[in-house]
């Protein structure tokens, strides 16, 4: 396997630029969503983050990404339920289950077939929010209905309208900056040129398991 | 079954049964799985707190240039109201003694005499509209301690309601704000045997930042603009503090007639934020029977 071959200096620096990342975006996302919302939302920086790491750098940089981003969002903002005694309690590691999922999902989204191509990174991002979205209000209804907890609920039209549409056109504009961080300022770089993942053809989609 | 272990399908499975079970037991009353996430919080706390206060300076400094003229405009007239105020408060200083006096004499209580109040700072806020609960940097450790099935409350310096606190690790809290769909406070009309009714929170209401009022007595005449503050029913929120104003009234449904309130609190722009701990006052028969024995 390619993994013996693999460059320790690349992959040092790929962890650092991807903490740098992580902590940069999921801190500006937690200490200022007044300026990065729109209509109820907010723009979902680290989200969006992880589909693309996927997107650009293969499963297990989706994976690792978001299983790390995942962590921090719990850590920073995890969400309250209301439990099945009636309690709300504060819960732990959906951050790090939900963007995990998606990191993957950002990986496995036609990134053969369309080379990893940019514009098309846009789409992998609008498709895992849709999804995102969707099993969210999905997973509420089949949670709220086992507690009889009926204030999480609002109508599909509601969540189409007041909450998918804004939350995609928030993702597709923070997708763009994110999108050229990648590309441009690493961790994998495509300038000079070359539209090959240098990373991941040298060191295999496998090189995290190595570290 | 190695073949099966070297499957990154498979593996991602195994990592998604396993992040499930922790979320799950995670609702477990006292459950041991959150403290896993204590060695990221030692990390990415300071972190944040680096972007935090680099943000604000930053957005500081753009304030400064571009709220400059109005800024020195302001100070011109914050310059006068100082001068008018100086005036007002010699007097007042007077009237302030005679109250101390007259409140002793008449045994007036302040209304939240038995609180402790704790000044805190807001970490972080929402990150998605599931992803709901804003941080604190104040904990256990700072006399923060909280049992199960209990909560603070949770005010803004105008000492509006903000929400409540309903966990705590050593060093910081994290509060259900007052549009969390979890959220419930019994409310009344701020006038003497004000309506009562339960203002809780709603996902629909949560993004025009309202909460709804419900549990309305269909006899009770409701109108926009009245003033609701707590209850204190429910024992968990003192009587008295200000929740917010009626902005409109349903009646189409005599059996569910339901209100919804406009909170006081800009929960988005808060820095600072006050926690109301309750303290119980030493039983007068403990100091009694204390004193004849230093006699």
């Amino acid at each position: 396997m390619s993994l013996v071959h693999a460059n320790t200096k690349a992959r040092i620096r790929k962890i650092v630029v991807y903490a740098v990342y992580i902590i940069l975006l999921s801190s500006l996302q937690v200490s200022f969503p007044d300026k990065l919302g729109f209509a109820g939302q907010t723009a979902d920086l680290m989200f969006v983050f992880v589909i693309l790491s996927g997107y650009f750098n293969g499963f297990w940089d989706g994976a690792v990404v978001g299983f790390v981003a995942g962590l921090v969002r719990d850590v920073f903002s995890p969400p309250a339920i209301v439990g099945l005694d009636g309690e709300v309690r504060v819960t732990a590691f959906i951050g790090a289950l939900s963007l995990f999922a998606a990191g993957i999902a950002g990986s496995a989204f036609f990134t053969k077939r369309m080379h990893r191509n940019v514009p098309f990174s846009i789409v992998a991002v609008l498709f895992v929010t849709t999804c995102y979205k969707v099993l969210g209000f999905l997973l509420i209804l089949g949670w709220s209905s086992l507690t009889d907890a009926k204030g999480g609920l609002y109508s599909p039209l509601t969540a189409l309208i007041y909450s998918l549409l804004p939350q995609l056109l928030l993702n597709a504009i923070a997708a763009i900056p994110l999108i050229l961080l990648l590309r441009f300022l690493g961790p994998v770089s495509f300038r000079g040129g070359s539209h090959r993942d240098e990373i991941v053809e040298k060191q295999g989609e496998g090189s995290w398991l190595e570290i | 079954m190695k073949k099966l272990f070297k499957n990154k399908w498979f593996i991602a499975l195994l990592v998604i049964l396993v992040l499930t079970a922790f979320a799950v037991l995670s609702l477990v009353p006292g459950s041991p799985v959150k403290k896993l996430l204590q060695p990221v919080q030692l990390v990415t706390s300071p972190a944040q707190s680096i972007v935090k206060s680099a943000g604000d300076t930053l957005s500081d400094f753009w304030s400064a240039i571009t709220d400059g003229i109005a800024i020195r405009e302001e100070n011109k007239a914050l310059k006068e109201q100082i001068a008018d105020l100086r005036y007002h408060l010699t007097q007042n200083e007077e009237a302030a003694l005679r109250y101390e006096e007259l409140k002793d004499a008449l045994h007036i209580k302040d209304m939240f005499s038995n609180y402790d109040i704790y000044g805190a700072s807001i970490l972080s806020r929402e990150s998605d509209e599931w992803f709901s609960t804003i941080r604190l940097n104040v904990g256990s450790s700072d006399g923060i301690v909280l049992e199960e099935g209990n909560s603070y409350p949770v005010l803004d310096v105008q000492m509006n309601l903000v929400g409540r606190v309903i966990e705590t690790s050593d060093t910081e809290s994290r509060v259900l704000p007052l549009f969390h769909e979890g959220f419930a406070v019994a409310g009344k009309v701020n006038a003497v045997n004000g309506a009562t009714f339960m203002v809780v929170g709603d996902a629909e209401l949560k993004r025009q930042k309202l909460c709804l009022a419900k549990d309305i007595d269909r006899d009770v005449v409701l109108e926009p603009g009245m003033q609701i503050v707590t209850s204190g029913d429910g024992g968990l929120f003192p009587e008295g503090i200000p929740i917010g104003v009626i902005e409109t009234v349903d009646y189409s449904n005599p059996l569910e007639v339901t209100a919804t309130i406009r909170p006081y609190s800009q929960i988005g722009k808060l820095e600072d934020v006050f926690i109301m701990i309750p303290y119980v006052e030493e039983e007068p028969e403990a100091s009694q029977n204390a004193a004849p024995a230093g006699n």
